[in-house]
């Protein structure tokens, strides 16, 4: 069975540098500025904790859902989001309506923006220090996750943590 | 235009106005940005007579073209002023995303001169600018302060810089930090804006950075990335910050600073490790602006008497200096007393090499109970250090002498210069060059911003060049140097490394991915450069562009009649042999007159004054300077008539 691939985000080796956002708007916006990024990073520098928030690409987006125009879409191949400017009007109801805050509107045309996944290689994961990010199909990176912590309770228990 | 956004704000804070000022083309290309910039700003426009503390002094944070991009590692800022330390240049570089957020907001450079009224602290969002209200927060912590500011604008994704109480207290040695824990740490710039009643600059911007090349520079910016995931140097420092130094400083080449840089080595230095560390206190990685490295850290305390107390890193110059270099070696000490110098705001080298000064005079009974307040200062005293760190930040008994750093304290009491750890009246870092190597020596003697200056030219080729193989070879023309404990082909290296430096710290990339790590070098660079700005700079260009800085900053110290005499090291390193130990210093000393000549012809000094020579200045677009400094000149040999050059009396 051919599986969706997404973007993982494992908050805990995440270092809040923000370099997902530059390779994103460099990539994608030929412009370095966190305004144009599709991920954005949360950080609480004060207890030095960060989490990148990204497009989920839901199933059932509710961006494309509200969108009056049709502009909003995601790509039935690529499973990835696509907005046509041609059609866009910028009336922000994506923006309101996305839970997550990953959908805006760039300030140089007026129209929204998401998460294309770079067109399968998301510059936000390749580029991650920390690797961080994980793209891949979805069991996979649940399985990732369940093993990282598997090994986490198993080292403390050994007293090893 | 592309990279640079081409503007800074000049306040003058004591009328509570500001202007916006474009930087012309050749502005831009003469000094490139953050510390060039300033270094220019403060050369023209604070005297050699001016009080540091005094609203004539100004206060500038710059940051440069490839700020804010996704060129790894530009998230640096570098912080001027008249040094309060040390009464002449000094400067100070963060990390951080704060120098990003500038960026986006569209300015380049900010600028403080006169004094607020009252306690204020500054606003700028994109281009709404604002002078408001601190009284308050005048008083709290750096990360509390940051806090309340953030509340109160209504946004928790602004970046601030804010001062602690050590700077508003003006402890000499007060630092600047943003975003909570990042800090710009020597020469006392918190207590210059401290002195001008402001308490936080705090940045919103929404806008982004032009790219001349996009696809181009995305490429280059990528290979670069790329080479540090395999680089050893970035490796080492992404899983362990930069503690990772204590196992090789202290078991293979002991430089381990225990007990005011007496000693190089200590049989349990393991314990602070970043290898220990990181089991035990790491907390969270904590990464500045694109960073491709990301080797910060924040730490907390999991057990015992300051169970549940954290701070942003320590890095290895902020543990050291209240951990061995007074007698601590456990790994809770040390970070409880990091997380008091940065609640208080104050540099950790200077608060740490005062408290260790002291205990060294208390050792040999230059300073006794009658002098310190009946407060005992044995080596490794716990309490007591605890103790001074809180009455140096409110100005209290012995604290208030301290507070003025070791070396003025020292005058103050009359106390002989044997425990002193300082050159141009700043102390030096946690670095001997006993151990660390001769080029490292060489440029703490001859660093524009006093004797401290790990990071003026960070010598490392001699400290990680040796795993680059053929870089030596090829900067300095022979790979003997990349040895540390000869003299062979330091000047050149030093000279180097130093003009190098001043260039990259105007682009405000950090030095870890250029200098520690060799993953970058001129050759990426330079094409990097080029791709944000469009323009055609080559690698002599950037040299000549980090000379013109280098000198520039020479020159200011010049006008404090301050040269060949002054270009020396503490006493400890050339005249004390490295105690026995089982690494390679053991019997060490620092042998700098071996290296100075060299360097001297190499920077085209003067050789009777040490002062920038006049055809240099000129090759460098630096005429008015070379004018300048004609009546210093003359007075300098005048005051030092009938000495012996360069070396300090036995
Ligand atoms: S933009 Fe928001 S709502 Fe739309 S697919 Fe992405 S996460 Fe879902
Ligand atoms: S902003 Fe554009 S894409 Fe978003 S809902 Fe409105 S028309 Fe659709
Ligand atoms: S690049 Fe990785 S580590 Fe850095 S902020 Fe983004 S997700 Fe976090």
């Amino acid at each position: 069975m051919e599986q969706t691939k997404f973007i993982m985000i494992n908050p805990e080796k995440c270092s809040g540098c923000r370099t997902c956002e530059m390779a994103c708007s460099l990539y994608n916006e030929k412009e370095c500025s966190p305004s144009l990024s599709r991920i954005r990073v949360v950080r609480n520098e004060a207890i030095g904790d960060s989490f990148p928030v990204g497009c989920a690409l839901c199933s059932k987006p509710v961006c494309v859902e509200v969108c009056p125009t049709g502009a909003n879409s995601i790509d039935p191949e690529l499973g990835t989001g696509l907005i046509n400017e041609e059609i866009c009007v910028g009336c922000k109801a994506c923006v309101r309506a996305c839970p997550f805050g990953a959908a805006g509107i760039s300030y140089r045309t007026g129209k929204a923006y998401k998460c294309n996944l770079c067109g399968g290689d998301p510059m936000c994961v390749k580029h991650c220090p920390t690797k961080c990010l994980e793209y891949a199909p979805l069991e996979l990176t649940v399985r990732h996750r369940r093993r990282a912590l598997a090994d986490d309770v198993i080292a403390k228990l050994k007293g090893e943590g | 235009m592309y990279g640079w956004r081409g503007k800074r704000i000049r306040f003058n804070l004591t009328k509570g106005t500001w202007d916006v000022e474009e930087t012309p083309y050749e502005y831009r290309r003469k000094w490139l940005g953050g510390r060039g910039y300033n270094s220019e700003v403060l050369y023209n426009s604070v005297g050699p007579d001016v009080d540091p503390l005094s609203p004539e002094n100004v206060v500038c944070l710059g940051v440069g073209p490839m700020s804010g991009t996704f060129g790894p590692s530009t998230g640096r800022v570098t912080v001027t002023a008249k040094s309060p330390l040390t009464g002449g240049f000094g400067d100070s570089n963060m990390g951080g995303h704060w120098g990003a957020e500038l960026k986006f907001a569209g300015y380049e450079q900010i600028i403080l001169e006169g004094k607020a009224p009252k306690p204020s602290y500054i606003w700028i969002d994109d281009d709404k600018i604002e002078i408001r209200d601190a009284s308050h927060i005048w008083g709290k912590y750096p990360r509390d302060a940051d806090a309340i500011i953030k509340e109160e604008l209504g946004d928790k994704d602004i970046h601030i810089v804010t001062i602690g109480p050590a700077g508003e207290n003006l402890v000499r040695f007060a630092c600047t930090f943003n975003d909570c824990y990042r800090a710009a740490g020597r020469t006392g710039h918190g207590a210059v804006i401290g002195s001008k009643n402001i308490k936080a600059i705090a940045v919103r911007g929404t806008g982004g950075v032009k790219i001349a090349n996009p696809e181009e520079y995305f490429k280059i910016c990528s290979e670069w990335r790329e080479t540090m995931r395999t680089d050893p140097m970035a490796q080492g420092l992404l899983n362990y910050g930069s503690l990772i130094l204590i196992m090789p400083c202290n078991y293979e080449m002991g430089w381990f600073p225990w007990k005011n840089l007496k000693y190089g080595y200590h049989p349990d230095a393991r314990n602070i490790s970043g290898e220990v560390w990181s089991k035990k206190h790491l907390r969270h990685k904590e990464g500045c602006f694109s960073c491709a490295i990301c080797c910060g850290i924040v730490s907390e305390i999991r057990e015992g008497k300051y169970k549940g107390e954290y701070t942003g890193g320590p890095e290895y110059e902020a543990a050291v200096p209240t951990g061995p270099r007074v007698g601590i070696i456990d790994s809770e000490t040390t970070l409880h007393n990091a997380v008091l110098t940065n609640n208080f705001g104050m540099d950790a080298i200077e608060a740490g090499a005062a408290i260790s000064w002291a205990m060294e005079c208390w050792e040999k009974g230059y300073l006794t109970a009658k002098d310190t307040g009946g407060l005992e200062l044995t080596w490794g005293n716990a309490e007591v250090v605890d103790k001074l760190l809180r009455m140096m930040t409110y100005r209290e008994g012995f604290g208030d002498i301290l507070a003025e750093g070791p070396w003025r304290a020292s005058q103050k009491l009359g106390i002989g210069e044997d425990c002193l750890v300082v050159t141009r009246g700043m102390s030096l870092p946690g670095d001997d060059p006993r151990g660390l190597g001769f080029g490292y020596g060489l440029s703490f003697a001859v660093g524009t911003r006093g004797g401290c200056d790990h990071l003026r030219s960070l010598c490392c080729l001699e400290l990680s060049g040796y795993l680059y193989p053929g870089l030596n070879k090829k900067i300095v023309g022979t790979e003997e140097c990349s040895k540390p404990l000869v003299t062979a082909g330091k000047p050149k290296m030093v000279y180097w490394e130093e003009n190098q430096k001043a260039f990259v710290d105007s682009l405000q990339v950090c030095c870890f991915n250029t200098h520690w790590s060799y993953g970058c070098r001129n050759e990426h660079l330079v094409p990097m450069l080029n791709a944000v700005t469009g323009l055609d700079f080559t690698e002599d260009e950037l040299m000549t562009i980090g000379e013109r800085i280098y000198n520039l900053e020479r020159a200011y110290w010049a006008k404090m009649l301050s040269g060949k005499y002054e270009d020396t090291v503490p006493r400890r390193f050339t005249h004390e042999p490295m105690p026995e130990n089982p690494a390679a210093s053991s019997g060490k000393v620092l042998p700098l007159d071996e290296m100075l000549p060299e360097y001297y012809k190499l920077r085209e000094y003067d050789p009777e004054t040490g002062f920038p020579g006049e055809k240099k200045l000129k090759e460098l677009g630096l005429e008015d300077v070379a004018e300048e400094l004609k009546p210093y000149r003359k007075k300098y040999i005048e005051l030092h008539k009938g000495k012996k050059g360069g070396k300090k009396k036995k």
